[in-house]
């Protein structure tokens, strides 16, 4: 019996404690038809629509130039931005000289070379083409393209998708609206054709690719602990490496099976609003995606294919209730970026908010600032979050249970929480002392 | 038969059924605290540990002086 089972039967508290216990040693076996190892905890509800809405009349694509990366220079001013370039320039220096942890040249030279997979791709580039790269095709190979039950072609994208490295995996049928209209200055359309293609003015989605599969990658929660230092953003790129590798993986697996996959990490259209669709996590105070299982420890990448499965719904664990109470990311933030509004709103901070859905809007340019100020990034919002936990001890899942069915208690958990010393900033010295899992993750967290 | 040294005789004394859920909830939070100290340091987060640590162990104290408590009242 999985620890989250022992808890849905209503067993007292003793169990509780005692499963909490000696639960982690028992290993389980699994049957192949029982596809429960990919269902949320028991105390997350599926519900038929985002609890955050979307105003149709005004939603629409989204101009990737439009985005913080794409027009920093627009937001910040370039004279602001130069002035800024050359200040992080000198602290970087002074930092090394000072040989101050976190800041030292291993640490930056880890962050570097942790992004080494993820520069392999870009929008229908390298890892992430849109078409086949070595996958022999059904064709090839004299046989039919896969045929199956809707459901079992879901169960067998989510297997394929942990193997890849898949934390949590979901399937919607792709809004999309939430597909950008231009990017790297082409549009991106959809038009009815068998194979996606792009060329000197357009990208070009196949019509038939209805169906958006979102998966989330766990970053290791010891390096963003570190934040903001250079460890805690060798945390970040080591999530977006993991996402190349399984985003061009599962596609591949599926151009093997005779179907079309396009891969994306962060380009293409919004990971975080098709991954709310497909209820792998609710929109947070910091405007992305909260796991059940993860919190913000995620980063999160998609595929858009035609083979035909069954698709999640949206979940509600109480988190919009939460973030309104908690706001420890907001106080957390260097820059000041997050809201400390009570109520998520449809009102956007600037042209970097895609308008039309409710949420606490973030200001951008502020946290990118800070990012070139810091000389490293930034995580705390990441590090700080009361979901952020690595789940060793049962008090995480009573906590979050009861949080889930009883809002009234999260103002008293959030205090518990600070009182208990979490989301306080790690040494990234010790780090380099610590005996750390397979890429900074433990890949059983989460798994019941 | 042999003779009682052959045997160690363990006396329960007969207690209302209250005293026995208190100490049994009493064992319950123990645990839980020990389970909570041994996840935070597996966890690397000190302050949590060292918090825990101290509940098992204020918990545990005060279970054993009021449990010598009794035993002294019983005697008398």
């Amino acid at each position: 019996m999985k620890r989250r089972d022992f808890f849905k039967y209503g067993l007292g508290s003793a169990g509780v404690a005692v499963s909490g216990g000696i639960g982690g040693g028992i290993s389980e076996v699994r049957s192949v038809s029982d596809a429960s190892y990919f269902q949320h905890p028991w105390w997350v509800r599926e519900i038929e629509k985002p609890k955050l809405g979307i105003d149709d009349s005004v939603y629409s694509r989204f101009e990737a130039r439009k985005n913080v990366f794409g027009s920093m220079a627009k937001y910040y001013g370039m004279d602001n931005l130069r002035e800024l370039s050359r200040r992080s320039r000198e602290k970087t220096k002074k930092y090394y000289q000072e040989n101050r942890p976190g800041y030292r040249l291993e640490d930056r030279a880890l962050a570097d070379a942790a992004w080494v997979i993820s520069r392999q791709g870009g929008l229908n580039r390298g890892t992430r083409s849109w078409t086949r790269n070595s996958v022999r095709t059904p064709e090839e190979r004299g046989v039919d393209k896969y045929k199956a039950s809707p459901f079992q072609a879901a169960h067998l994208i989510k297997t394929a998708a942990r193997y890849f490295g898949a934390a949590t995996t979901g399937v919607t049928m792709l809004d999309r609206r939430h597909i950008h209209s231009e990017e790297r200055g082409k549009k991106i359309v959809f038009e009815k054709v068998e194979e996606p293609y792009e060329d000197d003015t357009k990208l070009v989605i196949p019509k038939k690719c209805k169906y958006a599969i979102a998966m989330t990658v766990l970053m290791p929660i010891d390096n963003i602990a570190c934040s903001p230092t250079a460890i805690s953003s060798a945390g970040s790129s080591m999530g977006y490496s993991r996402c190349e590798f399984l985003v061009s993986g599962l596609a591949e697996f599926i151009r093997g099976l005779g179907y079309t996959a396009i891969p994306s990490v962060n380009d293409l259209g919004s990971s975080v609003a098709i991954a709310v669709d497909a209820g792998l996590g609710e929109l947070g105070r910091t405007n992305r995606l909260i796991s059940p299982e993860y919190g913000p420890m995620v980063r999160l990448c998609k595929v858009l294919t035609d083979l035909p499965t069954t698709v999640d719904k949206p979940i509600d664990f109480g988190l919009m209730e939460f973030c309104k109470v908690c706001k420890r990311c907001a106080e957390a933030c260097p820059s000041g970026c997050i809201s400390y509004e009570d109520e998520p709103s449809f009102e956007v901070k600037g042209e970097w908010n895609n308008p039309g859905h409710k949420a606490w809007f973030e200001d951008s340019p502020k946290c990118l600032a800070y990012w070139e100020e810091s000389t490293s990034g930034c995580s705390n919002c990441i590090a700080v979050c009361p979901w952020t936990k690595k789940d060793k001890t049962v008090i995480h899942e009573i906590v979050k249970a009861a949080s889930a069915k009883i809002p009234a208690l999260d103002a008293f958990f959030n205090s518990m929480d600070k009182s208990f010393g979490y989301g306080r900033q790690k040494s990234a010295e010790k780090w380099w002392k610590t005996n750390h899992f397979e890429y900074g993750i433990d890949t059983t967290q989460g798994k019941g | 038969m042999k003779d009682n040294n052959s045997y160690w005789i363990f006396k329960i004394r007969k207690r209302p059924f209250y005293i026995w859920l208190l100490r049994f909830l009493w064992v319950v939070w123990l645990v839980f605290w020990a389970e909570v100290a041994l996840g935070s340091k597996a966890e690397l987060e000190p302050k949590a540990f060292v918090i825990s640590l101290v509940m098992f162990f204020v918990s545990l104290l005060i279970g054993l002086v009021l449990w010598l408590l009794g035993i002294k009242r019983f005697k008398k």
